[in-house]
């Protein structure tokens, strides 16, 4: 490493008045600030195109999301019935789907940042307030959870205040955006504080899973409420519309934030500030409330996170960091006696035999080596709740949506609904994929980094270790995403040649998300980070999670433009290349892609030395 | 080689610049490290079991034991990073449970993993350590300017922390945590990593520390390490403190007169899997 030069010296961080030891928030805060600087003086001394070239790439999805955006508000405002009705529903609806999910990825950060950190036990050891360490770890998770969706955000609301007359919406609506984002952050610290103080390791999985069922279980009542009797569309968003009224409740933040928003559309200033207040004032308390009661826990949280234990799934007991291994391995009733869950956790793969297990199966078309490196990922993936947890509610959510979408009766609502609703379910899902493969595949080759001394040793290329990460993800996510893609095929009654369409352009989705993650993951790694927020959220993380909005971008307008020109085509009438050339085009382009990425990481790869 | 073990009459000789925080302590009396009866249990399994020991001020105190034996939570315990599930830790009269910041403004802890933040040079890291101490801008200046040249950071202490060898992080660590000059250094696998030079180096630290009036608790495999400079050694087996005092006195409670550290170690383990039956 060069050394970073008088220049790179610090400015003394007591140089702010910073002495006084009471409260360590700015000094922690003072560290956070001069590794972003370190990091970013790095970054252009050694590559400065490639952050400028980043920062382009930003700047055009930025104008090209801004630009997407404008068109759907302004076809959205042509037609007066969604203009009066759809758009408030949806900033409602849009702020409870973001209630829901910032609370759910901010409570992953969290127990990540506060019990599995390195940084977390060095903070315990020093003589500096828990509230301060709570605060910045509360600031921090914010920041993370948030900040893509702060961006990609600030295009759509403004094009949404394009469509106003109102000067003041767009600093109105960017305010109410700030000042929303840490009520779901609180609700996620809070949860992410009570799953280690009161669920230990071994038990909170089996919370993960059962959240996920009743979250998915409360979803298909709400849709089961909301099964239509009327296939008019205007009855039907009218009725749509009266039966969501719950989620307009006044004590809900999301209609905080909406009713605010409507009124400032409409220059109600007064009003509109009212309730930006209200959020404001909520937020400031919802804030306080998390880290009184997170720093006044978090001691025993923490030990509880750290010594509840995990299973050893080998001996069907304990996994002890420290004295109780010895014993445990050398207790001989430990080796004979085999507990039901022994066996079945043997079976299931989850003792680490040399045999694999049946994560093997899953890669048959792999050789032996690589084989076992994607079984030992695949083993991983099943034992960390964070990472299934995930998949299985936003899937979940998914194959809830799809099996009622024949209930919303859009193919009677009008003809063009035909195409275009698996052209949106085939966009849900790529999204979807891209959220899980930047989150969980891209960091896998990072968090090898530990270990690369061993994987180097290995009589095994690199490159095919590389291999076996995308054969890894490629199978997690393809199972998935087949399996969801069918279901709307099915329930849609789609066409065979459209629904082979669907098929093959998710297959490639899939292809390409994870040779981008996988590809861009070794080019751009964090080898030396164990943290996976912080890999994702990282430069190699940005870039790996702006190329997949590209490249989803780039495959959906190719499936757009091929629905658009067919949207008269009778179901029977095999499309010619002027109507198929788009989605071809765009499939073989991002197959390329996929594999131009997987080359340049391999390439990488194989000469990378940690 | 006889070890030459320092006897308790060696603090009377003590440095006369004793440490700063020291002389600020009003319950000097107190002795540095009590653990009274302190349990710690993994799930189902004691990793520390009915711990009871009192470190004097100005020892230094060596902690043996196989893999596994309980010492590394032990210290954990010292530092505050876990509660134990029965029994009290007190750092010179402070409770680590009722009075932490209080317990650990006087004592420094080293990790055998030891934590750097990235993307931080040697010397800012040693700068947010001063801060988070409370040492005045020219305490951590004098404090800087006695670490470097005596670790040997001079070379890499404006380089980002990110390319660091073990060794070179360990020093590094050992400086942040001497930098307040605590009264209490826990520290865990000491030598590892480090090159015989700042072996030395370091050796003469801890002499140096101890001779001031400080302790240090420190943690090691190195058998020839805790023979040589501790003042007392404690062996711990599968959770139990099964002996501990002068090498003198371990060798008579082994009943090997004249053995290395090595056979009472031994000995002592062995005669307790002996006992165990297995």
């Amino acid at each position: 490493m060069p050394a970073t030069g008088p220049e790179a010296r610090p400015a003394s961080p007591g140089a702010g008045g910073l002495a006084a030891a009471d409260s360590h928030l700015h000094l922690l805060l003072w560290v956070r600030g001069r590794r972003t600087v370190n990091r970013l003086r790095e970054a252009l001394r050694e590559a400065p195109v490639r952050v400028l070239a980043t920062a382009g790439l930003i700047a055009l999805i930025w104008l090209g999301l801004w630009v997407l955006f404008e068109l759907v508000f302004y076809q959205l405002r042509r037609t007066p019935l969604e203009a009066t009705v759809a758009i408030p529903l949806v900033f409602n609806f849009f702020f409870v789907a973001m209630l829901v999910l910032l609370t759910f990825s901010n409570a992953l950060i969290s127990y990540s940042m506060l019990f599995g950190s390195p940084e977390a036990g060095y903070l315990l050891s020093l003589p500096v307030r828990a509230r301060d360490v709570i605060g910045l770890k509360y600031l921090e998770s914010l920041l993370m959870s948030s900040w893509s969706l702060f961006v990609l955000g600030l295009p759509l609301m403004l094009a949404i205040a394009r469509q106003t007359d109102e000067p003041a919406f767009y600093p109105l609506f960017v305010a109410f955006f700030l000042a929303f984002i840490p009520i779901p952050g609180a609700l996620g610290m809070l949860a992410a504080w009570a799953a280690a103080r009161f669920f230990p390791r071994r038990v909170l999985r089996w919370v993960v899973g059962v959240a996920a069922v009743l979250l998915i279980a409360g979803t298909l009542t709400a849709l089961r409420m909301l099964q239509p009797t009327d296939a008019a569309a205007e009855t039907w968003l009218r009725t749509f519309f009266a039966k969501m009224s719950f989620v307009q409740t006044a004590l809900l933040p999301n209609n905080w934030v909406a009713l605010g928003i409507e009124h400032a559309q409409a220059g109600r200033l007064a009003l509109s500030g009212c309730y930006l207040g209200v959020t404001v004032a909520n937020a400031l308390f919802a804030s306080w409330v998390a880290v009184l009661v997170v720093s006044r826990g978090y001691a025993v949280a923490f030990d509880r996170a750290v010594s509840g234990g995990g299973r050893d799934y080998r001996r069907g007991r304990r996994a002890l960091p420290s004295a109780a291994t010895a014993a445990s391995l050398t207790s001989p009733p430990a080796r004979r006696v085999a507990s039901g869950w022994s066996v079945v956790g043997r079976w299931l793969g989850l003792g680490g035999s040399s045999g694999g297990g049946w994560p093997v199966w899953f890669f048959p078309y792999l050789a032996p080596q690589p084989r076992l490196v994607a079984a030992k990922d695949l083993r991983t993936f099943v034992r960390d709740p964070l990472q299934w947890g995930q998949l299985l509610i936003l899937f979940g959510l998914l194959v809830l949506y799809l099996t009622n979408v024949p209930h919303l009766r859009f193919r009677s609502a009008s003809a063009g609904w035909a195409l275009l609703v698996p052209f949106l379910n085939l966009s849900a899902i790529s999204l979807i994929l891209a959220t899980f493969t930047c989150r969980f595949v891209f960091p896998l080759v990072s968090l090898e980094g530990q270990k690369l001394w061993l994987i180097g040793l290995l009589p095994i290329r690199r490159s095919r270790i590389l291999l076996a990460k995308f054969a890894f993800a490629m199978t997690v996510t393809l199972l998935v995403a087949l399996g969801a893609m069918l279901l709307s095929i099915v329930k849609l009654e789609l066409a065979p040649l459209w629904a082979a369409i669907h098929l093959v352009v998710i297959t490639v989705v899939c292809f390409g998300l994870c040779a981008f993650a996988v590809g861009l993951g070794a080019r751009l790694p964090m080898f030396r980070e164990t943290n996976v927020a912080r890999i994702a959220n990282g430069f190699g993380g940005t870039t790996n999670l702006l190329a997949s909005v590209v490249l989803v971008t780039v495959v959906l307008t190719g499936v757009a433009v091929t629905t658009w020109r067919a949207r008269y085509l009778d179901e029977r009438t095999l499309p010619d290349l002027y109507i198929l050339g788009p989605c071809v085009l765009a499939v073989l382009g991002a197959v390329a892609a996929g594999v131009a990425a997987l080359a340049i990481g391999a390439r990488h790869f194989n000469r990378v030395e940690v | 080689m006889e070890p030459s073990p320092k006897m308790p009459a060696d603090h009377e000789e003590a440095d006369p610049s004793m440490l700063k925080s020291q002389a600020a302590e009003p319950d000097a009396a107190e002795p540095a490290i009590v653990l009274s009866g302190v349990q710690k249990r993994y799930g189902h399994q004691v990793a520390v079991r009915e711990l009871s020991l009192s470190i004097p001020r100005g020892e230094l105190f060596a902690f043996v034991g196989p893999n596994g034996a309980g010492k590394t939570t032990t210290i954990k315990l010292i530092a505050g990073l876990l509660r134990p599930d029965a029994g009290t830790v007190h750092v010179c009269g402070h409770p680590v449970q009722g009075d932490g910041l209080a317990a650990k403004a006087r004592l420094a802890y080293v990790p055998d993993q030891p934590f750097l933040y990235e993307k931080l040079t040697g010397r800012e890291f040693l700068q947010f350590v001063a801060q988070m101490y409370g040492l005045s801008p020219a305490q951590r200046d004098a404090g800087l300017a006695r670490l470097i040249p005596q670790l040997g950071l001079a070379e890499f202490v404006d380089r980002l922390t990110d390319g660091f060898s073990h060794g070179m992080k360990q020093r590094l660590v050992l400086a942040a945590a001497l930098l307040h000059e605590p009264l209490v250094l826990v520290i865990d696998e000491p030598m590892v990593g480090l090159d015989p030079r700042t072996v030395r180096t370091v050796k003469d630290m801890f002499r140096a520390h101890v001779r001031a009036g400080g302790t240090i608790f420190m943690s090691t495999h190195t058998l020839e390490v805790a023979e040589a400079m501790a003042d007392r050694i404690g062996i711990i087996h599968r959770g139990e403190l099964l002996a501990v005092g002068t090498l003198e006195q371990l060798r008579a409670q082994s009943r090997r007169a004249g053995s290395a550290l090595e056979d009472i170690f031994l000995s002592v383990t062995e005669a307790e899997h002996a006992g165990d039956g297995t």
